[in-house]
C-alpha cells in the first residue's frame, strides 16, 4: 500500500518540480527587483531563512499537488468544515481526506511527538495556552500542531512562506478545528493578510508565538503592541528570526522571553551533519546519476555540512579534497584523512565541486573557466551565493537545461560544466528532508513551548534563551526508541562519583 | 616467539616500562623497589626470565600499599596526580619514549649530594649525570623533527623576542618533547628554570642536555617526595632571580609558590596550567578570591582536547590491543562503554577494521549520535554473554562489575581507555576463587573456577598509556599551545587579563592549528576582502564564535 503510494508521489513530485522551478524563477525575478520592492527585507530574509534553517523547508519534495484546482483566490471564497466552522482560509476544504492521509504517514516517522502526546496527554501542560504559529504548513508541522492541541493548547496558524503550504494538509487541519490561514502561491499581500487574520480574531488573544523567520513576531510587535506585551513567550526556529530577536533584545525592545530552538545541539547536528551526509549523495544521484567511486571531489568548507558530505563521499569511494579557511577545521580535515588544498590548485582535475562554506563567490568564474569537461558544480551551503552565477550569465556561454534542476553551461570550445539547481541548495532542491529530521525540530519546538508556558514566574526574563540542556537531552531520548537503543542508567553511586544527577543534564553547557 | 633473546629483551623493556606508569604515589613508592629489581635484571639477560614470574608477588605488594593509601601522608596528592595523569593525556608523555635505558649504569648516590658543573662552568642545576648531555641532545633533535610547529614558531618570532625579560619557572614532565618547548622559550628570549611534575617521568639524559645549554633544571628520575619539593624550591628560590611567569602541570608549583613565596607569587604576570587537576585547583583558588594573578587554562583549548581525546585514542586503541593481545579485529563483537570523544575515536577505529561495534551510553544526545553513526546502543547486560572485547571510556566508576565479568565468555578481553582505574571493578576480581595469571606484562588472565578466562589488560588502568605510545605530534600541539599562552599573557596590555582563569583566545587556538598544518602539506584558503566582509569576519580570524562546536 505504502509502496504504491510512494510511486504516485514520485510522478507527482516530478510535476511539482517542474512547476516549482518555474515558480522559483518567478521568485528569483522578484529577487532581482528587490530594491524596488515594497517590503524588500522580506524576500531577502525569506531566502536566508530557507537556506539555513533547513528542516523548516520541508515542502519541496512532499507529495501534494494541486494542478487541477480553480484559480479564484481563497480570500473570496466562503467555506465551512463539516462541523460548520468557517474561521479559516484555505484553498479547498474538500481535500481534507487526502491531507489526513499525509498526516498519518508523517506521524509514523515522528515517534517522538507521538510519545509526547502519550506521556503528557493526561496532564495537558499547555491547557490555557493560545498558540499562534507561523511556519511552513506541511504534514510534519501538522503533526506538531495536533500534538499541541492534544496537550491542551488552542492554535491558530499562518504560513511563513508563500509557496510552501500543502493545501491538502491545511484543509485537514481546518477540518480538525485549527484555524489555518494559508494556501500555496499566496501573493505578498495575501501573506500579510493571512498573518493579520490569524492574530486579529476579536474573541481570541494569543499568549504564545511559534515563529519561523520572525515575520509573525515582527507583525505583532508593530501592529498589536498591547498583545505583544502580554505574551508569555516566543519560540523561534530560524537563523533569521533569531537574529532579529537578538537585535530587538539589544535595542531593549524585547519585552517577553524568547527561546532559540535553532541552536539546540540536537537540531544543529541533524540539520547539518546527519541530514547533509545523506542528502548530498541523494541529490547528486537524482540529478546526474553520477558514479562516485574514484571520482575526484572537492568539498569547500569543513564545518558540520562539509564533514557530512566528506564522510558520505569517502564511504562510496570518492577521492575527497577539502578547502578551508579556518585552521582548526583544516586540521580536523587532515586528521580525518582528507587533503586540504586551495581550489585553484586542483580545479583542472576535479570531477565535482561541492560548496558548503556559508560564504560567497567561493567558486568564481576564473575557477569554472579552468574546469574540465563534465565537471559537476553544486552547492550545499548558504542560499545561492557560493557559486558566482552572475559571472556565468554572459553572452559567450550557452545554458542548456537538460533536466529539471540540471543545467549544462557550455563554453565556446564545447566544454560543459554541469550546474545543479542553479547554485541553490542541492539538498532542498533535489532531494528530500526526512520526516525524522523534522521530528527533531518539531519536538524541540513543542518542548520549548511547554517550558516557556509552564516556567515559574521569573525563570525567564525579557531575553533570548537557549533551550536548557536537559530539554535537549529529552528530545534526543524521545527519538531513541526508533533505533531500539537502550540507554544505560547511572547507579546512585556512579551519579555521585561524577557529580551529576541520574536524570541529567549529563554534560556542561560548553561541552563540544 | 621464535627468537627467545628478542622476546626476553622485549619483556624486560616492557617490565620496566610498566613500572613507570604506576598509577599513584603510593604505588610509586613500592614500584621504585620493583624498578631496582628489574633494572638489575637488564644487565643479565638470562635472569630476565625470572623477572616475569616475580611480577605477581610484587604486584600483590603494590596492591597492599594501595590499600593502605588512606594512611598515607599525602593522600590527596595521590588522588590528584592520578587524575591529572589520566585525563590530560598528552602530559604523560614519558611512557613510550626511548630514553632512560642508560640509567641502569648510574651510581646510586642522590643527585642532591653531587656537585656537577657543565662545560661552561655553571653549576646551577641538579640532575642525575651531566655527562649524559650528548645522548639527551640526540633525543631532543629527534623530537624536534616531529614538532615543526615549535620550530617554525622559533623562526617566526625569533627576531621579535616576544618573551624578552620573561623569567619562567616550569614544572612539567621533563622529556625530549618538553625540552623542545623549553628551548623554544629560551630562543624567544625567556630565562627558564625547570623542575619535574612527576617523580618518575624525568628523562635524565634530557635533563642533562638542558642543563648543559644553561637551563637550570632540577629533576631526576626516581625522586623521593622530599626530593620533589626540594627541587621545586630550588627552582623558585634563587637569589637575584625572581620568576614572573609560571608554566605548571598539575598545580604543584603554583601551590608551592602561593604558600611559601606569597610575595613572589603576587608579582607573577601569569600562570599557564596544562592539566585538569591544576585547572580545577586554579578555579577553586579563583572562587575563593585568592587568585591574585591571571591564569590561562590550556587544557580546554579545542585543538588540544581533540588531539588528546579523539585523534590520539583513535590510533592508540588499536595499537594497545595489538601489542598486548595480538587480537584480530575483523568480525569481533566489541562493546564500547561511553560515546564521548574517546569513545567516538575508539568506535571509528574499530569499525574501520571490521569489528561489530555496540555502544553503551547514559546521555541521550551522545546515544543518538551513536545511532546516527551506525552503532547499536545497548545496555551492557544485554550483550555481555556474546561480546569478545569490552572497552570502557566513560570517565565513570564501576562500569564493568563483577556480576558482568562473571557472565563473560571465555577469552574475552576487558580494557579501559577512560578514567584512571576506576571503570572496571578490578577489586572485585581479587577474591580467592579466581586465579590471576600474568601471561605477558600488562596482560592478566583471570581464571574462574570452571576454567573460564577473562583477559584483563593493564589491570584496568589506561590502556593507551600503559600499552602504547603518545605520538610526539600530539605533544607538539600541547607544547605550542603552552608557548603561545605564555607569550599572550606576557605581552598582553595591562587590564586585558584580570585575576581570573582564562581560556586561550580562539585566535591563538587557530594559530596553533595553523602551525601544524604544514606537516600535512595542507594549503589553507584565504578569504578575499569581499568574502570576509560578507561573513562579518576578520580575514585573519577568529573564524568561529566561541560557542562553536567543532
Amino acid at each position: 500500500m505504502k509502496k504504491v503510494y510512494s510511486l504516485v508521489n514520485i510522478t507527482k513530485a516530478k510535476d511539482q518540480e517542474a512547476v516549482q522551478s518555474i515558480c522559483i524563477k518567478q521568485i528569483q525575478f522578484n529577487d532581482q527587483k528587490h530594491e524596488f520592492n515594497k517590503r524588500p527585507a522580506n524576500t531577502g530574509r525569506r531566502s536566508l531563512s530557507r537556506s539555513i534553517s533547513r528542516s523548516s523547508t520541508d515542502s519541496y519534495s512532499s507529495a501534494c499537488s494541486e494542478s487541477s484546482e480553480d484559480e479564484s483566490s481563497p480570500r473570496d471564497k466562503l467555506q465551512a468544515t463539516s462541523k460548520g466552522l468557517s474561521d479559516f482560509c484555505i484553498k479547498n476544504i474538500q481535500q481534507t481526506e487526502f491531507g489526513r492521509r499525509e498526516i498519518t504517514i508523517a506521524e509514523q516517522e515522528m515517534p517522538a511527538l507521538m510519545i509526547l502526546r502519550k506521556r503528557a496527554g493526561g496532564e495537558k501542560p499547555l491547557a490555557g495556552a493560545k498558540v499562534m504559529g507561523c511556519t511552513h504548513i506541511t504534514p510534519q508541522t501538522a503533526v506538531l500542531m495536533e500534538t499541541l492541541s492534544r496537550l491542551g493548547a488552542q492554535c491558530r496558524w499562518a504560513a511563513c512562506n508563500i509557496f510552501s503550504t500543502q493545501n491538502a494538509v491545511a484543509a485537514a487541519l481546518a477540518e480538525g478545528g485549527i484555524s489555518v490561514f494559508a494556501w500555496k502561491g499566496e501573493s505578498e499581500d495575501d501573506f500579510w493578510w493571512c498573518i493579520d487574520r490569524c492574530v486579529g480574531a476579536e474573541s481570541w488573544q494569543p499568549n504564545m508565538i511559534l515563529d519561523d523567520g520572525g515575520d509573525l513576531t515582527h507583525w505583532i510587535q508593530k501592529k498589536y503592541p498591547s498583545i505583544f506585551k502580554k505574551l508569555k513567550g516566543i519560540v523561534e526556529e530560524s537563523v533569521t528570526g533569531i537574529y532579529r530577536l537578538y537585535q530587538l533584545s539589544k535595542a531593549g525592545r524585547l519585552c517577553v522571553p524568547a527561546m532559540n530552538v535553532n541552536d539546540s545541539v540536537t537540531k544543529q547536528k541533524f540539520d547539518n551533519l546527519y541530514c547533509c551526509k545523506e542528502s548530498v549523495l541523494d541529490g547528486l544521484k537524482r540529478t546526474t546519476d553520477v558514479m562516485f567511486g574514484g571520482k575526484q571531489v572537492v568539498v569547500c568548507g569543513y564545518g558540520e555540512v562539509g564533514k557530512g558530505c566528506c564522510a558520505a563521499l569517502k564511504a562510496v569511494g570518492a577521492v575527497v579534497n577539502v578547502t578551508e579557511a579556518d585552521p582548526i577545521c583544516a586540521l580536523q580535515a587532515c586528521m580525518d584523512g582528507f587533503r586540504v588544498i586551495k581550489l585553484g590548485e586542483v580545479v583542472r582535475q576535479v570531477d565535482m565541486v561541492i560548496t558548503c562554506t556559508g560564504n560567497k563567490n567561493v567558486v568564481g568564474r576564473e575557477h569554472m573557466d579552468r574546469m574540465k569537461n563534465g565537471c559537476i558544480v553544486c552547492n550545499m551551503g548558504h542560499s545561492n551565493t557560493e557559486i558566482d552565477l552572475v559571472s556565468l550569465r554572459t553572452a559567450e556561454l550557452r545554458w542548456e537545461r537538460v533536466r529539471p534542476q540540471v543545467d549544462h553551461v557550455i563554453w565556446p570550445d564545447g566544454r560543459r560544466i554541469v550546474l545543479l539547481a542553479e547554485g541553490r541548495l542541492l539538498n532542498l532542491s533535489c532531494s528530500t528532508v526526512p520526516s525524522f529530521v523534522l521530528s527533531i525540530t518539531a519536538t524541540t519546538q513543542a518542548l520549548a513551548l511547554i517550558e516557556l508556558y509552564s516556567a515559574p514566574e521569573g525563570r525567564y526574563k525579557q531575553d533570548v534563551y537557549l533551550l536548557p540542556k536537559k530539554m535537549d537531552e529529552y528530545v534526543a531520548s524521545l527519538h531513541l526508541p526508533t533505533f531500539d537503543a537502550h540507554l544505560t542508567e547511572l547507579t546512585d553511586e556512579q551519579g555521585k562519583y561524577l557529580g551529576i544527577s541520574k536524570h541529567g543534564p549529563y554534560k556542561p553547557n560548553y561541552y563540544r | 616467539m621464535s627468537d627467545p633473546a628478542v622476546e626476553v629483551k622485549l619483556e624486560v623493556k616492557q617490565a620496566s616500562k610498566e613500572v613507570k606508569e604506576s598509577e599513584n604515589v603510593a604505588e610509586k613508592y613500592s614500584a621504585m623497589t620493583v624498578s631496582k629489581n628489574s633494572e638489575m635484571n637488564i644487565g643479565d639477560l638470562s635472569s630476565a626470565f625470572s623477572a616475569v614470574p616475580t611480577h605477581k608477588p610484587v604486584k600483590k605488594q603494590i596492591q597492599f600499599v594501595e590499600d593502605k593509601q588512606e594512611f598515607s601522608r599525602f593522600p590527596t596528592k595521590a588522588g590528584r596526580r592520578s587524575l591529572s595523569r589520566s585525563i590530560s593525556q598528552s602530559s604523560t608523555d614519558s611512557y613510550g619514549s626511548a630514553a632512560s635505558y642508560t640509567d641502569s649504569s648510574d651510581d646510586e648516590t642522590s643527585p642532591r649530594d653531587k656537585t656537577q658543573v657543565n662545560s661552561k662552568g655553571s653549576s646551577d642545576f641538579c640532575v642525575k649525570n651531566i655527562k649524559q648531555a650528548e645522548f639527551g641532545r640526540r633525543e631532543i633533535e629527534i623530537a624536534e623533527q616531529d614538532m615543526t610547529a615549535l620550530i617554525s614558531l622559533r623562526k617566526r618570532a625569533q627576531s621579535e623576542k616576544p618573551l624578552a625579560g620573561a623569567k619562567i619557572v616550569g614544572c612539567t614532565h621533563i622529556t625530549a618533547q618538553t625540552a623542545v618547548l623549553i628551548e623554544t622559550l629560551v630562543a624567544l628570549g625567556a630565562q627558564c628554570r625547570w623542575t619535574a611534575c612527576n617523580i618518575y617521568s624525568t628523562q635524565n639524559e634530557v635533563a642533562a642536555a638542558l642543563s648543559e645549554t644553561g637551563v637550570a633544571v632540577f629533576a631526576w628520575k626516581g625522586e623521593s617526595e622530599d626530593d620533589f619539593w626540594w627541587c621545586i624550591d630550588r627552582c623558585v628560590n634563587n637569589e637575584g632571580w625572581q620568576p614572573n611567569m609560571i608554566l605548571d602541570d598539575g598545580g604543584d608549583l603554583t601551590h608551592w609558590m602561593y604558600k611559601k613565596y606569597p610575595n613572589v607569587f603576587k608579582k607573577i604576570r601569569g600562570i599557564v596550567e596544562e592539566s585538569v587537576t591544576g585547572v580545577h585547583r586554579l578555579y577553586q583558588l579563583s572562587k575563593a578570591g585568592k587568585l591574585c594573578v591571571p591564569a590561562m587554562n590550556v587544557n580546554d583549548s579545542v585543538t588540544k582536547q581533540k588531539f588528546d581525546n579523539l585523534y590520539c585514542c583513535r590510533e592508540s586503541i588499536l595499537d594497545g590491543l595489538k601489542r598486548t593481545t595480538d587480537v584480530m579485529f575483523g568480525g569481533k563483537q566489541v562493546v564500547i562503554c561511553g560515546y564521548g570523544e574517546v569513545g567516538k575515536g575508539c568506535c571509528a577505529a574499530l569499525k574501520a577494521l571490521g569489528s561489530v561495534v555496540s555502544i553503551t551510553e547514559i546521555d541521550p544526545i551522545c546515544a543518538l549520535q551513536a545511532c546516527m553513526d551506525g552503532f547499536r546502543v545497548v545496555k551492557l547486560n544485554e550483550v555481555i554473554r556474546q561480546v569478545d572485547v569490552i572497552i570502557t571510556c566513560t570517565g565513570n566508576k564501576n562500569v564493568v562489575t563483577r556480576d558482568q565479568l562473571d557472565r563473560m565468555k571465555n577469552g574475552s578481553i576487558v580494557c579501559n581507555m577512560g578514567h584512571s582505574n576506576t571503570e572496571i571493578d578490578v577489586a572485585s576480581l581479587r577474591t580467592p576463587e579466581l586465579t590471576w595469571e600474568r601471561v605477558r606484562s600488562q596482560v592478566d588472565h583471570v581464571i574462574w573456577p570452571d576454567g573460564k578466562r577473562v583477559i584483563l589488560l593493564a589491570e584496568g588502568r589506561l590502556l593507551n598509556l600503559s600499552c602504547s605510545t603518545v605520538p610526539t605530534f600530539v605533544l607538539s600541539i600541547t607544547a605550542t599551545t603552552q608557548a603561545l599562552a605564555l607569550i599572550e599573557l606576557y605581552n598582553a596590555p595591562d587590564g586585558r587579563y584580570k585575576q581570573d582563569v582564562y581560556l586561550l583566545p580562539k585566535k591563538m587556538d587557530e594559530y596553533v592549528a595553523s602551525l601544524h598544518l604544514t606537516t600535512f602539506d595542507a594549503h589553507l584558503t584565504e578569504l578575499s576582502d569581499d568574502q570576509a566582509k560578507y561573513l562579518g569576519l576578520n580575514k585573519n580570524g577568529p573564524f568561529k564564535p566561541n560557542y562553536y562546536r567543532y
